[in-house]
């Protein structure tokens, strides 16, 4: 029972509806991080909101399946290369002062105000900042989820 | 004995808040009009600034991550200390690897 119940999944209407949501789940996340700089939300927030997507999946297909998709030395990967593009981006505008928005005042990113490609460097950012909380919480779920058993 | 002490010195805590949140000594809230221009003038510069200097339509994401950004990237690397002290203590002991 102990062995089992760890390892195994959710009922059949649970993984159908699991199959349903995770996507949407998803894609909303995603338009959450990459609309941070016009609508509310932001990295912070749409990252927990995807990592809210692996956790029902962890949840409803059980740590069997999620052991064959989760690779620990990846998400640790993504999680730093998240804060290093943040860094990088923070640093792009060295040359006047650290956390100058070079991208906004002469980059690429300085469409009209309220379109995607504005703002400069925030929503490379908000990229990041998402891609850091959703790889960072999943890796300490699947952390959690690993951890030894229950008895000594 | 102890316990005493510390439940007496934290109700003496709460009503010092108590008292520094009461309108009439301290905090004021809802504010408006004249008492939100001075109290309140960094909120109003970044209201009427914000589009202009960073491009971001949403105030709070231009503040946290372009005039605060500082602060931002503390967040992150708490965040990333949490996720790593966690992730390094749920390791599994050596003696429990089958």
């Amino acid at each position: 029972m102990n062995q089992r119940s760890l390892h195994s999944d959710m009922g059949v209407i649970v993984k159908t509806t699991a199959r349903a949501t995770i996507p949407l789940i998803g894609i909303f996340g995603a338009y959450v991080v990459s609309h941070g700089h016009l609508t509310p939300g932001g990295g912070f927030q749409g990252g927990a909101t995807i990592a809210g997507a692996g956790i029902l999946f962890l949840l409803a297909f059980g740590l069997g399946e999620m052991k064959k998709k989760y690779d620990h030395h990846l998400y640790s990967a993504l999680e730093g290369l998240g804060g290093l593009v943040f860094l990088g981006m923070a640093m792009l505008g060295l040359g006047v002062a650290f956390f100058y928005n070079t991208l906004w005042h002469n980059g690429p990113f300085n469409g009209e105000p309220g379109t995607l490609l504005s703002a400069g460097y925030l929503p490379i950012m908000n990229l990041a900042v998402g891609l850091k909380v959703f790889t960072g919480l999943m890796s300490a779920m699947v952390a959690i989820a690993m951890y030894r058993r229950w008895k000594e | 004995m102890k316990r005493t002490f510390g439940a007496l010195a934290l109700l003496f805590i709460f009503g010092t808040l108590l008292v520094v949140a009461n309108p009439q000594h301290g905090l004021k809230f809802g504010l408006g009009g004249e008492e939100w221009e001075k109290h309140r003038y960094t909120d109003q510069y970044y209201i009427e600034h914000g589009l202009e200097d960073v491009g971001g339509t949403n105030i709070v994401t231009d503040i946290v991550f372009d005039y605060r950004g500082y602060d931002t990237i503390g967040e992150a690397t708490v965040l990333f200390t949490a996720i790593a002290g966690a992730v390094a203590l749920l390791r599994p002991w050596r003696r429990d690897e089958e």
